[in-house]
């Protein structure tokens, strides 16, 4: 009996990490307690974002629709069923789209809840990148790091993997590889990365008005100061798609390799990432936040969190002395 | 303001009942000599009536240009705060906390001008409920940027909020086995102790109550050391709802402004 209390405790206070913070009180952020703060304001933010009034109306069905198009049937099926459950139950629907997504937020943040609230976060994205995006458009031919590919939310979910309260961190020369280990990190870092590329290089992105067509596109409805830097940013690309394609992919490849370099290098193109998912943002139109039917920021701000988890240290990060925000100590 | 009227609803009633447990803060503080941010309810009082109203026109309890005063008046007020907490004590902490108000401030500065500006435009045959989106007085990244900023401390607030538990059992217990009654706290202050003495249960009964550092010399309400509020005197009031009534108004102040976008 006491054997399946402590069982049921056990399990509570994995979930919870409750056992843990009452027992050990609190300890000023680490690197990677910061970066998962960052991950849940942005969460927090997407929260927020789903109850502007757009979101409850049909509309927003007919944005999620609209992910199918190019997408094989295997996977345009599940998004359109989705698409038209929301759209019938478009109040309901969103209200719970966006209580949760403001869960996870003030989860993440809250330590007690941490794990519990970046494991949702895995499932919630994964079911979101499928059912919402599309898998970010990736299968359609049409995808573009510069219009959002491999969609936001991937990367939320690939965030909450690389950021997980391990019970026991690895030593790694970066924030990143203290739950997966080095090695895994870096694996993850060359498919993002190299992912990019290969998508920059897609069929619509290396026509010649491709980019330029996609950037202008992004910057309608946006405010002034912003929808000038993205009709400048076109105007330059306009009938040089190709070339930008081709050395948007390269810089991408080499961010790619380049964490896999000695640290100074990898320094160089950990801040060249920083950089490029900064220049993203903006071609993106700060995701449409300013627009008023924005779902969240888009990937510019993902990518700058991702590469920042991956920043050299001058010292690899030793194996944690103790438990983490919302880990248990070993009794 | 646009938005479905029944999340209106909710958050004004969200924004009310915060106003009343900011305002029984205030008196209870009052009546028992317990220290806390006085000027942080006052202002949380305010502000939630204030945002209700905005939410829900028909909760406006001001004449026109009032809020202004009042939110302009608060915004000098923990301006001059933050200053000085960074002149005397360079402490990010305390710096952040002074800040998060000053920035709360401005932003319902900012979304009372914008409505006002929007009822001005209405009245002369402008779009009147949606004159919000792309109505005159409006300037989108700067409600972003407060939008941001907000949600950013309401993070940063949710993350201590566990910092508090430790050093309630610990302050409980430092008070217990001092056997010392707070000093300014008269009678109310020796029934407080008293009611301590009784141990961890006691700690846990009166949990939310006491924050070990936010103590009366230096009002800010987290952080991670037990030890200066024991012997600073009476406990703050209860600084886990108090971060719980600012993550409320953070995440309603940032709807707020998204919706002004």
């Amino acid at each position: 009996m006491s054997e399946a209390t402590a069982t049921t405790s056990s399990a509570a206070g994995w979930l919870t990490g409750a056992a843990a913070t009452s027992r050990e009180g609190w300890a000023a952020p680490d690197s990677r307690r910061r970066l998962q703060l960052i991950l849940a304001g942005i969460w927090l933010l997407d929260g927020v974002l789903q109850l502007q009034s757009f979101m409850f109306t049909r509309g927003f069905s007919q944005m999620l629709a609209g992910a199918a198009s190019g997408n094989p049937a295997v996977i345009a099926g599940p998004v359109l069923w989705s698409a038209h459950l929301v759209g019938q139950h478009a109040v309901v629907t969103n209200a719970i789209f966006a209580a949760v997504q403001l869960l996870l937020g003030l989860g993440i943040a809250w330590r007690p809840a941490l794990r519990l609230a970046l494991g949702a976060s895995i499932a919630w994205a994964l079911a979101v990148w499928w059912l919402g995006e599309g898998l970010g458009g990736v299968l359609t031919g049409s995808a573009s790091p510069v219009n959002g590919a491999p969609g936001a939310v991937i990367l939320y979910a690939l965030a909450a993997v690389l950021l997980w309260p391990s019970r026991r961190d690895r030593p790694a020369p970066f924030t990143a590889g203290r739950s997966t280990g080095p090695a895994a990190a870096r694996l993850l870092w060359l498919a993002l990365w190299g992912g990019l590329a290969y998508l920059a290089l897609q069929p619509e992105a290396r026509s010649p008005r491709g980019l330029s067509r996609m950037i202008s596109g992004m910057a309608a409805g946006e405010p002034g100061w912003l929808a000038s830097a993205g009709r400048s940013m076109s105007q330059q690309l306009s009938g040089r798609g190709l070339e930008a394609a081709v050395a948007l992919a390269v810089v991408l490849a080499v961010i790619a390799v380049g964490i896999y370099l000695p640290r100074p290098v990898a320094r160089t193109a950990v801040t060249v990432a920083i950089a490029i998912a900064g220049a993203l943002w903006v071609a993106q139109g700060l995701g449409g936040l300013l627009a008023g039917s924005a779902t969240d920021p888009n990937t510019g701000p993902l990518l700058a969190l991702l590469a920042l988890a991956y920043w050299p240290r001058r010292d690899a990060e030793p194996a944690a002395a103790g438990p983490g925000p919302g880990e248990r100590r070993p009794t | 303001m646009t938005g479905p009227s029944w999340l209106a609803g909710a958050l004004a009633c969200i924004m009310i009942a915060t106003s009343i447990y900011c305002l029984n803060r205030l008196l209870i503080s009052w009546r028992r000599h317990q220290p806390t941010e006085r000027d942080v309810d006052a202002v949380h009082v305010l502000m939630g009536v204030a945002m209700a109203g905005m939410l829900v026109p028909r909760l406006q309890v001001f004449w026109a240009g009032g809020w202004e005063v009042v939110f302009g008046t608060a915004t000098a007020w923990f301006a001059w705060r933050a200053i000085r907490g960074l002149s005397r004590r360079p402490d990010s902490r305390q710096h952040a906390h002074h800040l998060q108000h000053l920035i709360a401030c401005l932003a319902m500065l900012y979304m009372l001008l914008t409505l006002t500006s929007a009822g001005a435009a209405a009245t002369q045959g402008v779009s009147a409920a949606g004159a919000m989106p792309g109505g005159p007085g409006r300037q989108p990244t700067l409600a972003l940027a407060f939008a941001v900023a907000l949600l950013g401390y309401v993070i940063w607030t949710a993350d201590r909020l566990t910092s508090p538990a430790t050093a309630t059992a610990t302050v409980a217990v430092a008070v217990a086995g001092a056997g010392a009654a707070p000093t300014d706290g008269g009678g109310t202050g020796g029934s407080r102790a008293r009611h301590h003495r009784s141990g961890p249960a006691s700690a846990a009964e009166y949990g939310h109550r006491v924050s070990g550092p936010a103590s009366a010399a230096e009002p800010g309400r987290f952080g991670t050391s037990a030890a200066p509020a024991a012997q600073a005197g009476p406990p703050p009031l209860s600084p886990r709802l108090a971060a719980c009534c600012e993550i409320a108004m953070g995440v309603t102040m940032g709807y707020m402004l998204i919706m002004m976008l």
